[in-house]
């Protein structure tokens, strides 16, 4: 950090549709910290139909509450660093397209995710689809933006001049209006590149060609495509929303997509921890994961599954039954669809009981869904040649996927279901949708900042990590779970904690329960582990683990319940484990 | 204003469609409606300003691009190089083929050898791939037309697109829909707003009507409904299973308008049973007998649209 940097103060604003978010961040005796926090409703639509209105109001409205001025001259005040991020609209709408779906398309769409896009559609010439209906999907679903990749360098020239032919015939419009260009990035073979150029120039779209996104079938170069969207993003995209020419004018630092924000911090995270993390981010219409393991960001979108607008769509594709199984009492199914159905059209903003219980079922299915589905896109690349060798068939090292949760230090959760609800509840969710494996630290995004921290990354990394560690993220446990299945009341697991002081003190956890033990928020203590025979707490079968945990709010979970989970058709065991972690709630509060 | 698209024909809507202000205003009686009614391409508009129409007056009329697109490879069919497709071809982007019309020809050993490639479609030569040797083939166009939906004058035209309409009434916007525009009198057949609409309720003197329940609508009087041709129903409430069961299909999300029951159903207060809001009902109840123009399109998302249901003066 640079002495300029030290002594700034900044005023950092997230607008996402419905909420113009500020924080102010200050240096407070050599710390910086989050001096005020206020929101106010995002004005981008009608009657307003400026978003620089809702900034504004959020600025004043934090400077009554910090006693600070942070509006001056009818613009932000000079005297902090103004930063933005944004999502509305929905987000950065993409289609991605490239010569095979599991080679380019997949590269593309990893890039096209890591900026924190909307990913609407994937082409490739391996499509099942026939063209025509390639052409007219293109034609329908007006994206803000194209990315086309194709070809490693050196490599296919007419694949990769079909799919642009494709791209060409489709005359795709943006969405933000037909009289504008579409812009397209062409991130695929560099030979092509000029041919690619001119054929897309042909229809008007605004084409900028970047370095290849798979420059080689072992190697993939994502940073020249994300950025190049980022550049999109900021000239063509959010210019058209209203509002967005005057706020470009005044950020300090160019505006960045909310969700690129949000990766970028967690992977400053989980390479300052040197630790595997995934990060589950559930909106009201889309759901997100975030992973880093062993240093590879990814990031995959579920878009249209949510809990108010998308929460149909995963009753939908999860089927009403693996809802109901989570719901912690007997409700009859016409009741369970009945409130989703409400919770889709109304969107209400105070829930009753049921209606909670019924959103956190459907949370569970969507997490387990979104993550279901960033397995493959955190995997190795594809199409590599895999020499294998006997070893592997015993071990695991061709696993398809990276996500692990035997190896996953972090998981962590965003989204209000994670932090309106109690904590235990927001532990139960986390638990029963991830099922984390061996010792994993559990977290939410209590103070929903890590747009702000992850625009502030750029301009001052250490104050953005200090704070996240600090304030933005909240512990809620660490928990201890193994491999494996057993009987119901046999003891799976023995636990011995020693504490700082040299206290210690033991456990037996039969097999099918959930326990919680104190241990102080932050509080380190030394664990050890014995499983019973045939379970693995990351050590192998049966064998003793020993490592340092840490307490969080709920202190330490035990959760006996094996994996894979298997949801009792009993509630009252459902209503045992909730009432497990609520007393863990109470013990360490 | 928004643009939305349904069935191949454009609407514009006022804003007040956005759920905080729709909840404010579900309720508009004796008001100026607007509608702006368009083709979704450009086309001929049949009406001028100051025109009267009638709901089933044609607006606009045009042709759409056909979604049928053919790729024909012709290398392979003239067993050439793709590079030298160029040379033999008959027709160039943009010409109109008909089915089993020859594209290109291909002769070799001075004549003896002949290969041709005919359209396998009627349609447009839609572009030429030079590196792939091959070309796509577009189906011929679609007509669209639009109609007025609503009793009213021409205020304004839009050259090539359609025109807005305007007229007075009463304007209901609903929760829920499913379904899309139909017109048809208004019949009320619950007594009262909390009452159910059943299947005894729904006889065969209600065919092209638009009925009225009171808080929850039941499978089966959705199913005898669009058995006897009943062109739509405005309840309080439907439980979502019962909706599911109707569609044949769960509806993942809240856009609708598309399908194809042939019967609208607008929810005025959600799924499950919820008597209808008293102001909403009495409203109906004065205006039965009166010709309704209603349209179950939903979309919530972003542009929030509701279902709605116009009663003109």
């Amino acid at each position: 950090m640079d002495s300029k940097a030290k002594n700034e103060s900044y005023l950092i604003v997230d607008i996402d549709d419905s909420l113009t978010k500020a924080a102010l961040i200050d240096n407070v005796s050599g710390d910086y910290k989050i001096t005020g926090i206020s929101q106010v409703p995002t004005t981008v639509d009608p009657p307003t139909l400026d978003v620089t209105v809702g900034v504004e109001k959020a600025a004043k409205d934090l400077g009554q509450k910090t006693g600070k001025q942070l509006w001056e001259a009818k613009r932000p005040s000079k005297a902090q660093r103004f930063l933005c991020s944004s999502n509305t609209g929905g987000g950065l709408y993409m289609m991605v397209a490239g010569v095979i779906g599991m080679i380019s398309a997949e590269s593309a769409q990893r890039a096209a995710l890591g900026a924190g896009a909307l990913l609407i559609d994937v082409f490739s010439l391996s499509d099942r689809r026939p063209d025509f209906e390639m052409i007219e999907t293109m034609r329908s679903m007006k994206p803000d933006m194209f990315l086309l990749a194709g070809g490693i360098d050196g490599g296919a020239v007419n694949q990769v001049l079909d799919m642009a032919h494709l791209v060409s015939a489709a005359d795709v419009k943006p969405r933000f209006g037909s009289q504008f260009q579409l812009p397209v990035i062409f991130a695929g073979n560099i030979e092509a590149r000029k041919r690619v150029v001119d054929k897309l120039s042909e229809k008007k779209y605004a084409v900028q060609a970047v370095d290849n996104v798979r420059p080689a079938i072992e190697r993939e170069n994502l940073g020249p495509a994300k950025e190049a969207i980022y550049d999109s993003f900021r000239q063509h995209v959010i210019i058209h929303s209203p509002g967005y020419e005057k706020l470009a004018t005044w950020v300090d630092e160019p505006l960045v997509p909310s969700q690129a924000a949000i990766g970028n911090i967690l992977y400053s995270y989980s390479m300052e921890r040197q630790a595997n993390l995934l990060a589950v981010d559930v909106g009201g219409a889309t759901t997100d994961i975030y992973s880093v393991y062993n240093g590879v960001f990814n990031r995959s979108l579920n878009a249209d599954i949510g809990l108010t607008y998308g929460i149909s769509n995963i009753m939908k594709m999860a089927g009403i039954e693996k809802i109901m199984r989570w719901i912690p009492k007997e409700m009859a199914e016409r009741e369970v669809r009945n409130i989703i159905g409400n919770m889709m059209v109304l969107q209400p903003t105070s829930l009753t009981p049921d209606e909670v219980l019924v959103q956190q079922a459907a949370a569970r299915e969507a997490i387990r869904l979104a993550v279901e589905n960033h397995k493959g896109f955190a995997s190795r690349l594809k199409g590599i040649r895999v020499v294998r060798t006997v070893a592997d068939i015993f071990g695991q090292t061709l696993e398809p996927t990276y996500l692990d949760l035997m190896k996953t230090r972090v998981v962590m959760g965003r989204g209000k279901i994670f932090t309106q609800n109690q904590i235990s509840d927001a532990a139960i969710v986390l638990l029963d949708a991830l099922q984390p494996e061996g010792v994993t630290e559990m977290m939410v995004d209590r103070l929903d900042v890590m747009p702000h921290l992850g625009t502030l990354l750029k301009t001052n990394p250490d104050a953005a990590k200090q704070i996240l560690q600090r304030e933005a993220l909240s512990r809620l446990a660490t928990c201890v779970a193994f491999r494996g299945r057993s009987a119901n009341g046999q003891i799976a697991m023995k636990v011995k904690i020693t504490r700082r002081d040299g206290a210690t003190s033991g456990y037996e956890v039969p097999f099918g329960e959930l326990k919680t033990v104190a241990l102080g928020n932050g509080e380190k203590a030394m664990l050890e582990v014995v499983p019973r025979r045939g379970l693995d707490v990351g050590m192998g079968r049966g064998r003793k683990l020993e490592t340092e945990v840490i307490g969080g709010k709920l202190g330490l979970i035990l959760d006996a319940r094996g994996r894979p989970l298997n949801v009792p058709a009993e509630k009252e065991v459902l209503v045992r484990w909730k009432n497990s972690l609520a007393m863990g709630q109470q013990l360490s509060s | 204003m928004e643009e939305l698209t349904r069935n191949g024909a454009a609407t514009l809507v006022m804003k007040g469609f956005e759920m905080s202000q729709m909840e404010e205003n579900r309720i508009e009686r004796d008001t100026g409606i607007r509608k702006i009614r368009r083709i979704s391409a450009q086309g001929q508009v049949l009406v001028k300003t100051g025109d009267l129409v009638r709901p089933e007056t044609v607006v606009a009329r045009g042709t759409v691009a056909n979604p049928n697109v053919q790729k024909v490879i012709i290398y392979s069919q003239l067993g050439i190089d793709p590079d030298e497709v160029e040379r033999y071809m008959l027709k160039e982007e943009g010409d109109e083929v008909k089915k089993g019309e020859v594209i290109a020809i291909h002769r070799s050993f001075f004549g003896r050898s002949t290969r041709i490639c005919r359209s396998p479609i009627d349609g447009t030569i839609e572009s030429f791939s030079k590196s792939s040797g091959s070309v796509l083939i577009r189906g011929m166009p679609i007509a669209v037309e639009v109609k007025a939906h609503l009793p009213g004058k021409v205020v304004e035209t839009i050259p090539g697109e359609g025109a807005v309409i305007e007229c007075r009434g009463n304007l209901i916007r609903g929760r829920f829909g499913v379904g899309g525009e139909t017109i048809g009198e208004l019949v009320i057949v619950a007594a009262r707003r909390d009452e159910s609409l059943t299947n005894e309720l729904v006889t065969k003197e209600l065919k092209g009507k638009i009925i009225v329940g009171g808080s929850l609508v039941t499978i089966d009087a959705l199913r005898r409904a669009a058995s006897l041709g009943v062109n739509g129903i405005v309840v309080g409430g439907l439980d979502q299973k019962d909706l599911t069961d109707f569609l044949g299909y769960e509806i993942g999300l809240g856009v609708t308008g598309k399908e194809e029951t042939g019967l609208t159903v607008i929810l005025t207060e959600g799924f499950g049973p919820h008597p209808m809001e008293e102001e909403t009902f009495h409203l109906l109840k004065s205006c039965e007998g009166k010709q309704a123009s209603i349209d179950g399109s939903t979309q919530i998302r972003t542009r929030m649209l509701r279902p709605e249901v116009i009663i003109p003066s």
